[in-house]
């Protein structure tokens, strides 16, 4: 028997509260590894968006900053992967010396 | 206040009273459905090929045109060359309904999984309904044995195929779901209601004394959303060289409503959420480097089951249900004459 990793996958509901990045709606609810850690779920959104440039975002989940991979994150909160998890992304915060510029 | 509505499905264990209402709704409310049903299956599911001729006789009333040639080739020793008209065997089958018991279908339609208190979502009374559809049209039917199944992060026989299929026994099957189980592992039921179905063959004494053919079927009803697809594929193609058909029963509450009448819970966000819409993300290794690059691809592109159908509305089962059994009886009834 050849064995095969397996990957839970878990549904996200994607959503944003920044206008220039909202994702089109049927992009909002998709099937994710439950592996993923922020970078995963960045380079997902912007594959979604279609960016050609990369813009680099955080994620939260019930208004907390994910710093760990969804699958942690649901061990740590007794959630099971059968949830649909509701994910908020953010553009991620912009050094302070680049905000005093403003 | 009427009671209009279905009994709470939501409880975290279901008494027998409780359960039996909940068959006994069911039941009732899918019953004209379930007579559409049995009447498409009946015509599905019985022998029909009686006028086809086949086989290699010595006498018989149509030459095999294929056997001529080794007929010579052989100096006439193999003489098999005859075709009679087959009479129909009769046929027995065993039917197989699995449910999936997992988390995902009572979270589907409200959105934010847990806190969803009474009244059942929408999933749930779907795959209920279903469920109660089904069985009741296989029962009218009498074309064999039914076993029910719940599977999630463990099978279990909701009920087995050596006990005949009453009320009493629907209402005691819905006692076995609560749509809790934290996992859903396709792979672990197709393995084993493989060996089920091994085990109930062989334990078929019935058929074994009247002649009859024993033909397998199951139909899985579920959300759909499992992982290890490579692996499930080859399980599923390995059923079906042993005649082991499944047909897959995705319910999808998130479907557009095909009539006016809206199914409660069904909200603004859980549109464009359908299973049929549904894209996946999965990091694969590209041509040139072997990195992993991420690609969104469909969630229903890569499914391993070949026979599904989506139902948003227990309306529209008995015609896609019936479609699926007639696409799967054409292939192995005309590919294996
Ligand atoms: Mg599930």
């Amino acid at each position: 028997m050849e064995t095969e990793q397996v990957n839970p996958q878990m549904r996200v509901q994607l959503s944003t509260s920044q206008l220039d990045i909202v994702l089109p709606e049927r992009n909002r609810s998709i099937l994710v590894n439950t592996n993923l850690r922020r970078y995963g779920l960045s380079s997902l959104v912007n594959t979604l968006l279609g960016n050609e440039k990369p813009i680099p975002f955080d994620f939260l989940i019930n208004g907390i900053f994910l710093r760990s991979s969804l699958d942690d994150y649901l061990t740590q909160h007794a959630i099971s992967s059968e949830t649909t998890l509701k994910l908020e992304y953010v553009k991620a915060a912009i050094p302070p010396i680049h905000l005093a510029s403003f | 206040l009427t009671n209009l509505g279905p009994p709470s499905p939501s409880s975290t264990t279901r008494s027998l009273p409780s359960a039996l209402a909940l068959w006994n709704y069911h039941s009732s409310t899918t019953h004209p459905l379930s007579l559409i049903l049995t009447e498409q299956l009946r015509l599905i599911l019985s022998p029909t090929h009686a006028t086809k001729m086949r086989g290699d006789f010595r006498t018989g009333k149509r030459l095999n045109i294929k056997r001529i040639i080794p007929y010579i080739a052989s100096d006439y020793r193999r003489d098999k060359i005859w075709m009679r008209r087959a009479i129909p065997s009769k046929r027995t089958y065993q039917i197989m309904l699995a449910l999936d018991d997992s988390q995902s279908m009572a979270s589907l339609s409200s959105g934010s999984g847990s806190g969803d208190s009474g009244g059942g979502s929408g999933a749930e009374n779907l795959a209920f309904e279903t469920l109660a559809l089904v069985s009741q049209s296989l029962r009218m039917l009498e074309a064999g044995e039914l076993c029910i199944l719940g599977f999630g992060e463990r099978v279990t026989v909701a009920h087995p195929f050596d006990i005949p299929f009453t009320d009493h026994a629907g209402g005691a099957v819905f006692q076995h779901f609560t749509f809790r189980q934290r996992r859903t592992d396709m792979l672990q039921l197709v393995r084993e209601s493989v060996a089920l179905f091994r085990a109930a063959r062989r334990s078929n004494g019935a058929a074994a004394t009247n002649g009859a053919e024993i033909w397998q079927l199951e139909v899985i009803i579920s959300d759909g959303v499992c992982e290890e697809h490579a692996a499930i594929g080859r399980l599923v193609r390995q059923a079906m060289e042993e005649r082991i058909m499944i047909v897959f029963v995705i319910v999808d509450s998130h479907q557009p409503p095909t009539t006016i009448n809206t199914r409660a819970g069904r909200n603004e966000e859980a549109k464009g959420t359908s299973i049929v819409d549904m894209q996946t993300a999965v990091f694969e290794a590209d041509d040139d480097e072997g990195e992993k690059k991420l690609k969104v691809r469909r969630y229903l592109d890569g499914f391993p089951f070949g026979y599904y159908v989506v139902v948003g509305d227990v309306r529209e089962l008995p015609g896609v249900l019936s479609q699926a059994l007639r696409g799967w009886f054409g292939e192995v009834v005309e590919g294996g004459g």
